[in-house]
């Protein structure tokens, strides 16, 4: 009893902590958000067509407060926890883990959105806000894939390692091409921040009704920044890096695959290439004899 | 700082207009969609005169023969060679026939997992070689006139210097031969790639794969901008018609061999072996010099895949001292599918080669 209180005990800072950063991502986030908004209460100087989107915001802001302010006094998380009987130690370090690693995340995302708004420079793709992906990957790594390599009981049968492996290579990949897939998103972000200086590209006093021209300029705009971002070592480097994955994803499950079909009796893509190969080979060789041989007719033409 | 006021309030009465001539636009496609609709692909009359494997030959004859040696026509292994028939009133193969050319059309299939040994010997010195030899033979000719569309162009160039004497005229359209060049983004990515790992991964190159990576080549015109402009004309049967044609072939790139992907890749895109004839194919040196025969190399200015730098180089490295560069002021289809390039650019080759016969 003394143990578990003393892990509860332990966990209350940690939680704290984490409460904090909440606290400071959502007051980061109200201070970015539309309007001017003020998150010390209903500020009286906004204009009344931002009230609308303000209200809200803060609303789910002071209620965020208030939840967290309950948290954070002492006793109430062991009220919390009063209903549940000594968890094993086991189960405790998972959890301590699990929140280890989502704290760790919560902290980076916060520090990530903090620079949110900073000037990358028109164009540019390199030093990009990507850290998330990284964070992520670590996270895998660090608290899940080691799961995934506990060492295989033989007296299932099963083919743990290759499932595993296949699982292994599955959430790399998609790790591979979400952060891909954000890169390709990247243009359509800045394309959307360039078109809020229309004023610069039409003229101020030039502005089309027609949504048609703001369309197409934004294409315009768009299409350069893809060109730029193809051109960029970074999509390089990041479609080569999904690309491997997939490869990696498509062996791995190749192999699965085979075992599959090796317990029901069925030959496995490598046995067909190796047959496919051998054909291959034996009809390349009688084609050539079959070459030499009209070659060695007196009619044969040669270039 | 003020920002300029965008006249929200215009624009949207404007689009309110605009509702119901869309809607009005809306019941006619759907008369259009329910009805009957001419999308095939490649329909024009031909006879498969020759096969070889999943390699065909297809023959298309003229009403009247004009020009005695008859013109092969090579594509790429990336793309269907249905591109050079897309329709009725902007056929290649169509146009050529007007002109009184004897046309062959190399068909190269659909490349399955038997096929991922192949090399790109086995196409060049294999399939070609044995489908110009037959043509030969057909007509009791010593030479044929061969014209290679994109990387089948660089096949041609390949296989005019090793037989430079089975070959009369050479014509070379978007071709790309000199691969060391930063304008191609194909080019750039090819570069970094690593095709050992992907060739071992899946056997031949996903179709699949050849298509999205096409479609990245320009997100913005090919993913978004060409579907609004289809929901803009979908009131519109011809367009319609020709725009599924369009998604037809753009949709059905064949695997391709993996060993043939392997040294295209590794020889051409990241050694650029061809232009300094230093490439190998069976054993032998291809050496552009050896490409002695007439060469007409058209190509496109704004072309994003070949760009006119791989193409251009090409007829000051052969040997050939009858060469003609010919730029187009079109991008990589267009040179096949655009009615007014072809107007201008068949007629063209017809005259070319006429006058290059002979006796």
């Amino acid at each position: 009893m003394a143990q578990e209180f003393s892990n509860q005990k332990a966990s209350e800072p940690l939680l704290a902590a984490w409460i904090k950063w909440t606290m400071d991502f959502w007051e980061s986030m109200a201070q970015m958000g539309p309007g001017p908004v003020a998150t010390a209460g209903v500020g009286g100087g906004a204009a009344p067509e931002a009230g609308a989107v303000r209200d809200p915001w803060l609303a789910a802001l002071q209620l965020w407060q208030a939840f967290f302010s309950l948290l954070t006094e002492p006793g109430t998380v062991a009220a919390v926890f009063q209903g549940i009987k000594a968890p094993s130690e086991t189960i405790l370090r998972m959890a301590q883990a699990g929140w280890g690693g989502y704290f760790y995340l919560h902290q980076q995302w916060l520090a990530a959105w903090q620079g949110v708004g900073i000037s990358e420079g028109e164009y540019g793709y390199e030093n990009l806000d990507q850290d998330i992906f990284k964070i992520c990957n670590e996270i895998y790594e660090n608290d899940f894939r080691q799961l995934l390599n506990l060492p295989q009981l033989h007296l299932t049968g099963l083919p743990q390692n290759r499932i595993s492996r296949a699982t292994d290579k599955f959430n790399q990949f998609q790790t591979a091409m979400a952060e891909f897939i954000y890169l390709l998103f990247l243009p359509v972000k800045k394309s959307l921040r360039a078109m809020g200086a229309v004023g610069i590209t039409f003229g101020e006093d030039n502005l089309p009704i027609e949504f048609k021209e703001y369309y197409k300029r934004w294409l315009k705009i768009l299409e350069g920044h893809y060109m730029t971002l193809f051109q960029s070592e970074q999509y390089s480097r990041t479609m080569s890096q999904a690309l491997n994955a997939l490869e990696d994803f498509a062996t791995a499950k190749q192999e699965l695959l085979a075992d599959a079909l090796e317990v029901l009796g069925l030959p496995s893509p490598r046995d067909l290439d190796e047959l496919y190969r051998e054909i291959y080979l034996l009809k390349k060789r009688t084609r050539l004899i079959a070459k030499k041989l009209d070659q060695s007719e007196p009619s044969g033409e040669e270039g | 700082m003020d920002r300029p006021k965008i006249p929200v309030d215009l624009i949207l009465a404007k689009m309110a207009a605009e509702a119901e001539e869309a809607q009005h636009r809306l019941e006619k496609a759907r008369d259009i969609f329910l009805g009957p609709l001419a999308t095939d692909i490649g329909t024009t009359p031909h006879e498969v005169v020759y096969q070889e494997d999943r390699v065909r030959l297809k023959y298309y004859r003229p009403e009247e023969v004009r020009l005695k040696t008859p013109l092969l026509l090579l594509h790429a292994l990336f793309n269907r060679e249905t591109v050079l028939d897309l329709q009725p009133d902007r056929s290649v193969v169509q146009n050529l026939l007007k002109e009184g050319m004897e046309v062959y059309l190399i068909d190269w299939g659909a490349p399955t997992r038997k096929d991922r040994f192949l090399t790109l010997d086995d196409h060049i010195n294999g399939y070609l070689d044995n489908i110009v030899d037959f043509i030969r033979r057909r007509h009791g000719i010593s030479q044929v006139n061969l014209m290679g569309v994109c990387l089948g162009g660089t096949f041609g160039v390949i296989y005019a210097a090793l037989y430079p004497k089975k070959i009369r005229n050479l014509i070379t359209t978007v071709a790309p031969t000199h691969f060391d060049t930063p304008k191609g983004l194909l080019h750039i990515w090819l570069k970094e790639i690593d095709v050992d790992r992907l060739v071992d991964a899946f056997g031949n190159l996903p179709g699949n794969l050849v298509n999205v990576a096409f479609l990245l080549l320009n997100p913005p015109r090919l993913l978004l901008d060409k579907y609004l402009g289809f929901l803009e004309n979908m009131d519109n049967k011809d367009f319609v018609e020709n725009f599924i044609r369009m998604e037809k072939w753009i949709f059905d790139s064949p695997d391709v061999p993996g060993e043939t992907l392997r040294q295209l890749v590794k020889d051409l895109y990241q050694e650029n072996l061809l232009v300094q004839s230093q490439m190998e194919l069976g054993g032998r040196r291809v050496d552009l010099g050896q490409v002695t025969m007439p060469l007409l190399n058209i190509y496109g200015q704004y072309d994003h895949l070949v760009p006119p730098e791989a193409c251009e180089v090409l007829t000051h490295k052969v040997g050939s001292r009858d060469t003609e560069d010919l730029c187009l002021d079109t991008g990589h289809i267009g040179i096949y599918v655009s009615a007014r390039f072809q107007k201008e650019m068949v007629p063209m080759i017809a005259a070319w080669l006429l006058a290059r016969e002979g006796g």
